[in-house]
């Protein structure tokens, strides 16, 4: 890579490198203000609840790369969770079978969604919300009451450590190394691209809108459910809870945001929200450390979040065109 | 200080040498820190030295409740007494994710706190966390919305007001108050939660014992505004009651009962200052009332109980705090209700019992800064 190839790489990256930039001194804050220094523990606990929200949050990445966006993922993780809580309280193969069965379960999701939005031709924001309710209500006949058995031994090796690397952070990493960087150069993941930004203009030159599109949502679900999956790991238990799978979609949506993807589509990608995700975290784990006033801290919450938005949106002053500041 | 603390460890001792003590017998403060069931098991962990370093990790903090709850902490925790017991407080609300309260409680273990409070975003998330917190020597006291016990923990207090004993307290209260005794209206919370169930089930067991009384019951989701429509249309229905007992959302209940201008009958609600201040304006016209509550401050009792364990003294696993009631005759202006202090601040919040008498002034002066 030469000079000029970073160059227009940090271009095209800007607001990506940007969060990354403030999350790295957010989390070295972080760990600066530990009052009994770092361990692996403090590192595991921040990768644990930093993971699952990376997850979501790239589950919701792909369909709003599509131009769409998909209300239903934290649902689907709330369904991973309960149907995972009464699979995975076995050993060897029938754990296999559980992650695997609640991984398709997963796909299933997306399909649904897929249907809906690409075939249906629903508005994505409309029929993500109404299979939302679909999702919890097939969790709560799963899960009525809060609970689960799930294998200690199998929950306690994938939510701690390999040789003082958190594992969560070896699986996060693992999705985006094996899945999303191969996935972006197919002819599919390209193809998402292309209709986010411009559906019509990508349908003239032959690219296959409704092949790609299903794909996200399908795609989408399988994330979410690897995060229902973490989830029920750190709780080793389940609840069909309404309250929870809004919190992570919400929190899945902005981390989006922070992290580069444009709400319009086409622009973006899941390392972005990773980072934006783990910002979300830490915002949390400095009103720790810095000990804020309780009263204060859903304000000082919402502040700091501002500035993270903001100092990533610093690369769209520069427009390419005057005309899109009024889009 | 010292020598009592020796003295109650050796008694306790003596006591568990003895064998066949009843628990209660054998826990310290019985009044205040009472037994959810007789022969429950207690926790005693060894003793340490104080001032100690107490965390909370609080989830939600959207509504009035978890507000003065903090508030209350704050104000308890200032008080001379628990202040020198307390080296220090920290407090952190984490919203409504699981985890986050999860990694919330993982940070205070790992971060060296000797006892960590909770208000739980599940009854069920937190064994694995629990587990640690156990490994690491960290006591935990939950309250409000408390676990699910597995059996397995020696280091977990629960701390909560007894909702079933509730329904049934205000149950008896009105059959013995109401001058006839032909219908009732039963005004409930929120469907499919489980302090709607149990209040609603003690409620039910104490009005059996007449089973001459129609119970017609409405839904006001313990919401002044539902329950204010709920009751107006019962009662244009139904015509009149002899009594209401409703689970929340007290004053709008009552609001309802003075506009449909039929004279006022006995009410049983919960602890909002308003409605206890409408019982006393109104107590001569025949409003004949009763009032009681899920109190904020059972935050205090937690954190007292959390001091007292990490002293060394034995406790009930699980402590059903006294529920604070207060009727017609009983009100006091300044100590059960606060006429210059808003509707909407929970007024039953004292627990004498325990020894711990926050007023009005006291908890809104903590800031929560």
């Amino acid at each position: 890579m030469n000079g000029s190839d970073i160059r227009l790489f940090a271009r095209h990256n800007a607001i990506p490198l940007l969060a990354g930039a403030v999350f790295a001194a957010m989390f070295v804050l972080y760990l600066a203000l530990q009052p009994r220094g770092v361990t692996v523990g403090t590192l595991v606990t921040a990768s644990n609840k930093g993971v699952l929200l990376a997850l979501i949050a790239c589950a919701q990445t792909l369909p709003v790369l599509t131009g769409g966006i998909d209300l239903s993922v934290g649902a689907i993780a709330v369904l991973a969770n309960c149907l995972a809580s009464t699979l995975l309280g076995g050993s060897g193969l029938s754990l296999v079978g559980g992650v695997a069965a609640t991984l398709a379960a997963g796909a299933l999701a997306g399909g649904f969604n897929a249907v809906a939005v690409v075939w249906g031709r629903l508005q994505p924001i409309i029929a993500t919300l109404a299979t939302s309710s679909i999702f919890y209500g097939i969790s709560l006949l799963l899960r009525p009451d809060p609970g689960g058995d799930i294998n200690d031994d199998f929950a306690s090796a994938l939510t701690g450590d390999i040789h003082g690397i958190p594992t969560t952070l070896i699986i996060l990493l693992a999705v985006l190394l094996l899945f999303w960087l191969p996935f972006r150069r197919t002819l599919i993941g390209r193809g998402v691209y292309a209709v986010g930004s411009a559906e019509a203009a990508a349908y003239m030159s032959g690219v296959r809108i409704a092949r790609s599109k299903a794909c996200a949502y399908v795609l989408s679900g399988v994330l979410a459910s690897l995060a229902g999956l973490l989830l029920t790991l750190i709780a080793e238990s389940a609840q069909a809870s309404a309250i929870q799978a809004g919190d992570l979609t919400l929190n899945a949506i902005a981390a989006v945001v922070i992290g580069g993807t444009s709400l319009f589509g086409g622009i973006g990608g899941l390392v972005g929200s990773v980072i934006g995700a783990f910002i979300l975290r830490t915002i949390g784990d400095l009103l720790f450390v810095l000990a804020a006033s309780p009263l204060w801290q859903p304000l000082f919450q919402g502040l700091i979040l501002l500035a993270a938005v903001s100092l990533g949106a610093i690369p769209l002053l520069r427009n390419r065109n005057r005309l899109e500041s009024f889009r | 200080m010292k020598i009592s603390n020796l003295a109650a460890c050796l008694l306790a001792g003596a006591m568990l040498a003895s064998g066949a003590m009843p628990a209660n017998a054998a826990t310290y403060d019985p009044q205040c820190f009472r037994a959810a069931a007789a022969a429950g098991a207690t926790v005693q962990l060894p003793a340490k030295h104080g001032p100690y370093r107490i965390a909370f990790a609080n989830g939600f903090i959207g509504n009035g409740w978890r507000v003065q709850m903090i508030q209350t902490l704050r104000a308890y925790a200032a008080q001379p007494d628990v202040a020198k017991q307390i080296k220090e407080l920290r407090i952190v609300s984490v919203g409504t994710d699981v985890s986050a309260q999860i990694a919330a409680m993982d940070n205070f273990i790992n971060a060296g706190f000797d006892a960590i409070l909770i208000d739980a975003n599940s009854p069920t998330a937190f064994k694995p966390v629990l587990r640690r917190a156990q490994k690491a020597g960290v006591l935990i006291v939950s309250f409000d919305n408390t676990f699910d016990r597995t059996g397995k923990e020696t280091n977990l207090i629960q701390v909560n007001q007894d909702q079933r004993a509730m329904g049934q307290m205000m149950g008896d209260w009105l059959n013995s108050t109401m001058k006839e005794k032909k219908s009732v209206l039963e005004v409930r919370g929120v469907p499919g939660n489980s302090v709607d169930r149990d209040r609603h089930e003690g409620f039910r067991a104490a009005m059996a014992k007449d089973p001459g009384v129609q119970i017609t019951e409405v839904v006001g989701n313990w919401d002044d505004g539902t329950g204010q429509k709920a009751v107006a249309d019962a009662l244009a229905v139904h015509g009149n009651f002899d009594g209401i007992y409703t689970q929340g959302g007290s004053i709008g209940v009552t609001h309802a009962v003075m506009d449909a201008g039929k004279g006022f009958i006995p009410i049983a609600g919960e602890g909002e200052n308003g409605f206890r201040k409408l019982i006393v304006a109104h107590a001569n016209d025949g409003l004949l009332g009763d009032s009681a509550g899920q109190s904020p401050a059972l935050v205090a009792v937690a954190l007292k109980a959390a001091l007292a364990a990490l002293d060394g003294r034995a406790l009930p696993q699980e402590i059903a705090v006294p529920i604070p009631e207060a009727n017609y005759k009983t009100l006091v202006a300044g100590k059960t209700y606060f006429p210059d202090v808003s509707d909407t601040f929970f007024a039953a919040s004292d627990f004498p019992v325990c020894s711990i008498n926050l007023g009005a002034k006291d908890i809104l002066g903590a800031s929560g800064k």
